[in-house]
C-alpha cells in the first residue's frame, strides 16, 4: 500500500518544480526534513505547510525562528580564467507562528508571518556581469491569518488569507563612462503589496498514513512609485532625469503540493512532499518609468519561466522523550529555461540535503535547530537578452534555529 | 549541556558555511596548443598602435588590442610585450579630441593639444622611442607603402619616424623594419588604409599624396603574400585579420543626407533636397545611399554662402566630402577583393584568421556582449572612438577577443578571453 502510493506520486507527470526566488525555509522541523511535512501535523508551522493540519495540533503555541542564509554563487565568463564570487551577505529568512483554539474544540486560529520568496545577491560593482546586475535584494514577507477546522476526527481543512509586503532593490552598472572612466549606475528601489491565499486538506487514514493537498495561490505584487536613481555623467542627465520613479509587477507563483506522511514506528515518521510551482506566470520583468526619454524607454525583459517542481523526503525520529532527530533529501527542477538564466537568479536544478534536531526540556518549551544545504548544479549559459555568457555555480547554506512556547 | 550542544551545532554550521565556496572547473586547462607565444609581434596600422580619438596618445596605446592579447597570452607561455609608449610627460602624444559637451544630442568636440612633439610648435616630429618594440603598429601604414621603394615614407610619417634611428630615417621601409625580430608568433592587421585613405578623402586621390591612393587588387595580393612570407620565414604561427567594410564605421554613417535635410528644414521649411557633386563631377540630389564624411558636421560649410552650400544645385557639397553610391560600390568591391586575398593566402599558410569584416558588420547591426549593447553609432555606440573610425578601449577589448577566439580555435590554445566590461567607451563630460 505504502509503496503503491509513493510510486503513484513519483510517476505523476514530471512537474517542473522550480526554485527561482523561492525560499523553502518556513519551519525548523520541516527544514530539517528537506522541506517535507505538509502531511504531518508537526507544529504551528503547519499554518504555512498545510492549514488543514493546524486543527490537529494538540496544543496552542507561539514560535519564532530564523535561518541565516548564505547564497554562495560563483561565475566564470566563457573563455575566461577568472572565477568571480558573490560577496558574503547573509539573508535573514524568518518565521513567526501562533496557533490558538479552545481545547477539545473543532477549530483553531493561526497566524503566520514568513518569507517564502526572496533573493540576496551582491556581485560587487565591478564584476564582469556588472552591466546585467550588480546586486539584488528582494524580500517578500507574507502575513497569513488562518482558520483550520476539523471536519471529522481524521479530516481537517484550513485556509488563510495572504497579504504580502515586498521590497525590491535592484542595481546594475550602466555602460556609459565618466571622464575618469568609471561606469554609470542605476538603483531601482521600491516596495509593493499583493494578496493571495493558502488552503489545505489533511487526511489521516485508519492506517495512520496521512495525506495532504495544499494550494498556495499566486501573489501578484505591485510596486508603485519606486525610486529610479540614475548615476550618470551630467551631460547625460537630461536623458536620465533625476527624481524619476517606476512601476513594476513581480508575480510570485502559486504552489500546489501533495504530501504523504508514513509512520514507520511509534517514534519515527517519514514525510514525502511533491510540489508544483507555477512559475509560468513570470513572463517578463517590466519597468515602467514615470518619465521616459529617447535614451530611457520602459523596459520589458523576457524571463519566460516555466513551471518548476520539487520532491522532498524527510524523516523525523523521536530519539527520546526530549530529543528529536531529523534528516531529509530533495531534488528541485529549475523553472529557468536555457537562455534566461540571469545573475539575479543563477538558477539550475538542485539537490537538497538537510538535518535537524529538536529539544524539549519542558512541556511548555521547545528548541529546534536545522541545517539546510542546497547544491545548485553548474550551468553554462548565454543570456539571450544581455549576452552575458558564462558558467554559474551556486551552493546555499542555511543553519536555523527556533524557539517555541506551548500551552 | 543540551544548550551547549545546540550552540556548538550552530557555530559549526556557520564555520562550515564560510569555508565552502563553489568551484567552477575550466575543462580545457591552460595550454599554448600548437603555438608558441613566447615572443609575439603585432604588425599593422593605427588600429594596432592604439590610435584613438583622432590621435595617438598613451591611454589608447595601453589598451591597443595587441597589448590586451599579449597580457592574456602570459598565462599560456607568452613573454614580455614591448610597445613604444609615450612617457607620462608626453601622455597626450600627438594630441587627440575629447567630448566636452553634449547638448540635445549635439556633441562639442574639443582638441586636446599633443605634448609628444619634439619640434613644437611646428608639430611634425614626435619624441623618439628607442629600444625593443613588439607592437609595430604605425598609424597610416598601408600594404603598398610597406614596400615604399623610395624609402621616403619612413621620414614623412611621424609615427614611423619616431621609431627609427636617425640613420634609418629615409633609408628604410616598413617591410624591412618588421623583419629580423626573432618572433615566435605574429598578428597582421594591415590593408585598411589601402582603401580607407581613398575613401576618407571622398574617393579622391590627391596627386602626390600616396596615402590617398586606392591600391590595385593584384598588387595588394602580391605584396600581402610577401609580408606573410617574411613573417612565416622561420615557420612561425600567427593570425591575420580581414579588413572591415569601410562603410560600417560611424565616420560614414553619422552625417546622413536625411539628417542634414532635417537640420535645413528646421531653419527653412522650404528646403527640399541636399545636393552633392559626385565622383564623375555630376551634381544631383543626395540619397540615403550616398555617404557624407563625419568631419563635415563641424566643417562650418553647410548652408553658408549667397547660394546656400549643399542646398542648391549651383553650390553642391564638394566631391571630397562625399562617398557617393557608385564610389561606395567601388570601395566595397576592393575591400571584398583584399579580404579574399587575405583569407586565401592565410589559409594556404595555415594561419588563423580574425574575420573582423564579418564582426564589424555585426556591430553595425548591434550586438549584446556581457550585458553591454554595442553598435556602430557615433559617440553612444560604445565601439568607436570620437574620430568615428578607431576603437574605444571597449572596442579594442571586443576585437582582441575576436583575435583570441580565432587563435584558440586554430591552434588549440587556451588564451583566456578579456573581460570587456573593464574597458571604457566614450567619456561623457560630467558638467
Amino acid at each position: 500500500m505504502k509503496k503503491i502510493l509513493l510510486s503513484v506520486l513519483l510517476s505523476a507527470p514530471l512537474w517542473v518544480l522550480g526554485q527561482g526566488f523561492q525560499v523553502n525555509l518556513q519551519g525548523q522541523k520541516q527544514i530539517g526534513m528537506a522541506g517535507a511535512g505538509s502531511a504531518l501535523a508537526l507544529d504551528e508551522a503547519s499554518v504555512f505547510y498545510n492549514p488543514g493540519a493546524v486543527t490537529f495540533l494538540e496544543k496552542n503555541s507561539v514560535s519564532a525562528g530564523v535561518n541565516p542564509l548564505l547564497f554562495k554563487s560563483a561565475f566564470k565568463q566563457s573563455g575566461s580564467n577568472v572565477t568571480e564570487d558573490v560577496k558574503n551577505k547573509i539573508a535573514p529568512p524568518f518565521e513567526f507562528y501562533a496557533v490558538w483554539g479552545p481545547k477539545s474544540n473543532k477549530w483553531k486560529l493561526g497566524l503566520g508571518v514568513y518569507t517564502p520568496f526572496g533573493g540576496l545577491v551582491d556581485w560587487g560593482d565591478n564584476w564582469s556581469g556588472k552591466y546585467a546586475l550588480t546586486s539584488l535584494n528582494l524580500k517578500a514577507i507574507y502575513f497569513q491569518p488562518t482558520l483550520s477546522i476539523k471536519i471529522t476526527d481524521r479530516i481537517g481543512i484550513g485556509a488563510g488569507f495572504v497579504y504580502n509586503h515586498g521590497d525590491v532593490n535592484l542595481q546594475r552598472a550602466l555602460p556609459v563612462n565618466y571622464p575618469d572612466g568609471r561606469s554609470g549606475h542605476v538603483t531601482l528601489d521600491g516596495t509593493g503589496t499583493g494578496y493571495g491565499w493558502n488552503a489545505g486538506l489533511y487526511i489521516k487514514t485508519l492506517s495512520n498514513i496521512s495525506f495532504a493537498i495544499v494550494h498556495k495561490s499566486k501573489v501578484i505584487t505591485k510596486l508603485d512609485g519606486g525610486t529610479a536613481e540614475f548615476d550618470v555623467p551630467n551631460s547625460l542627465r537630461s536623458s536620465f532625469p533625476a527624481g524619476n520613479t517606476f512601476n513594476a509587477e513581480l508575480p510570485l507563483p502559486a504552489t500546489t503540493s501533495l504530501g504523504v506522511g508514513i509512520p514507520l514506528s511509534k517514534s519515527t515518521v517519514l514525510a514525502f512532499d511533491a510540489s508544483w510551482v507555477q512559475w509560468h506566470i513570470y513572463k517578463d520583468l517590466a519597468f515602467d518609468y514615470a518619465t521616459n526619454t529617447s535614451a530611457l524607454a520602459d523596459t520589458k525583459s523576457a524571463r519566460n519561466y516555466r513551471d518548476g517542481s520539487s520532491f522532498k523526503l524527510g524523516i523525523n525520529h523521536q530519539a527520546s522523550e526530549k530529543l528529536a532527530l531529523r534528516a531529509g533529501v530533495g531534488y528541485a527542477f529549475s523553472p529557468v529555461q536555457d537562455g534566461y538564466v540571469t545573475p539575479e537568479a543563477p538558477d539550475a536544478d538542485r539537490y537538497i540535503l538537510s538535518a535537524g534536531l529538536g529539544y524539549t526540556p519542558t512541556s511548555h518549551f521547545e528548541v529546534n535547530a536545522s541545517f539546510f544545504f542546497e547544491d545548485v548544479k553548474s550551468r553554462k549559459q548565454k543570456n539571450i537578452e544581455t549576452g552575458l555568457d558564462g558558467t554559474f555555480k551556486t551552493l546555499v547554506y542555511a543553519p536555523g534555529i527556533s524557539l517555541t512556547y506551548k500551552w | 549541556m543540551k544548550k551547549y550542544i545546540l550552540n556548538s551545532f550552530v557555530a559549526a554550521a556557520i564555520l562550515f558555511t564560510a569555508a565552502c565556496k563553489p568551484e567552477i572547473e575550466t575543462p580545457a586547462g591552460t595550454t599554448a596548443g600548437q603555438a608558441n607565444f613566447s615572443k609575439y609581434i603585432a604588425v599593422g596600422n593605427s588600429l594596432t598602435s592604439g590610435f584613438a580619438d583622432g590621435g595617438l596618445y598613451l591611454e589608447g596605446q595601453k589598451v591597443a588590442y595587441p597589448n590586451l592579447i599579449a597580457a592574456k597570452m602570459a598565462s599560456v607561455g607568452g613573454g614580455a610585450f614591448t610597445s613604444p609608449f609615450f612617457t607620462d610627460a608626453q601622455a597626450n602624444g600627438s594630441g587627440y579630441i575629447s567630448l566636452t559637451a553634449l547638448v540635445n544630442g549635439t556633441p562639442t568636440l574639443t582638441p586636446v593639444l599633443g605634448n609628444g612633439w619634439r619640434d613644437a610648435p611646428t608639430n611634425s616630429r614626435l619624441f623618439k622611442y628607442s629600444g625593443e618594440v613588439q607592437n609595430l603598429g604605425i598609424p597610416g601604414m598601408r600594404v603598398d607603402l610597406s614596400f615604399d621603394p623610395t624609402l621616403t615614407f619612413s621620414a614623412a610619417n611621424p609615427y614611423f619616424e619616431r621609431l627609427l634611428t636617425d640613420a634609418q630615417v629615409g633609408k628604410t621601409n616598413y617591410f624591412q623594419f618588421i623583419q629580423g625580430r626573432n618572433h615566435t608568433f605574429f598578428s597582421l592587421w594591415l590593408g585598411n588604409n589601402d582603401v580607407l585613405g581613398y575613401a576618407t578623402n571622398g574617393a579622391v586621390t590627391v596627386t602626390g599624396d600616396p596615402t590617398t591612393v586606392l591600391t590595385d587588387k593584384v598588387t595588394f595580393s602580391s605584396l600581402y603574400s610577401n609580408l606573410l612570407n617574411a613573417l612565416t620565414a622561420g615557420g612561425q604561427k600567427g593570425i591575420v585579420a580581414t579588413i572591415p567594410d569601410v562603410t560600417a564605421v560611424p565616420y560614414f554613417n553619422t552625417v546622413t543626407p536625411a539628417a542634414l535635410l532635417n537640420a535645413a528644414k528646421a531653419i527653412n521649411p522650404a528646403a527640399a533636397a541636399i545636393y552633392i557633386q559626385t565622383g564623375t563631377g555630376a551634381v544631383r540630389a543626395a540619397t540615403s545611399e550616398d555617404l557624407i564624411r563625419l568631419p563635415f558636421q563641424s566643417a562650418g560649410l553647410f548652408g553658408t554662402g549667397a547660394i546656400p552650400y549643399g542646398l542648391h544645385p549651383l553650390n553642391p557639397i564638394a566631391n571630397n566630402w562625399v562617398l557617393d553610391k557608385d564610389e561606395v560600390i567601388k570601395v566595397k568591391d576592393y575591400v571584398n577583393s583584399y579580404n579574399s586575398s587575405i583569407k586565401s593566402l592565410a589559409t594556404s599558410k595555415g594561419l588563423a584568421i580574425a574575420d573582423t569584416y564579418t564582426y564589424f558588420n555585426q556591430v553595425k547591426t548591434g550586438i549584446n556582449l556581457q550585458g553591454v549593447g554595442i553598435n556602430a553609432a557615433f559617440i553612444t555606440g560604445g565601439a568607436f572612438s570620437l574620430d568615428g573610425i578607431h576603437l574605444t578601449p571597449r572596442g579594442n577589448a571586443v576585437i582582441a577577443n575576436v583575435f583570441i577566439d580565432a587563435i584558440n580555435a586554430k591552434y588549440g590554445s587556451t588564451i583566456p578571453t578579456i573581460d570587456i566590461t573593464q574597458y571604457r567607451a566614450v567619456k561623457f563630460p560630467d558638467k
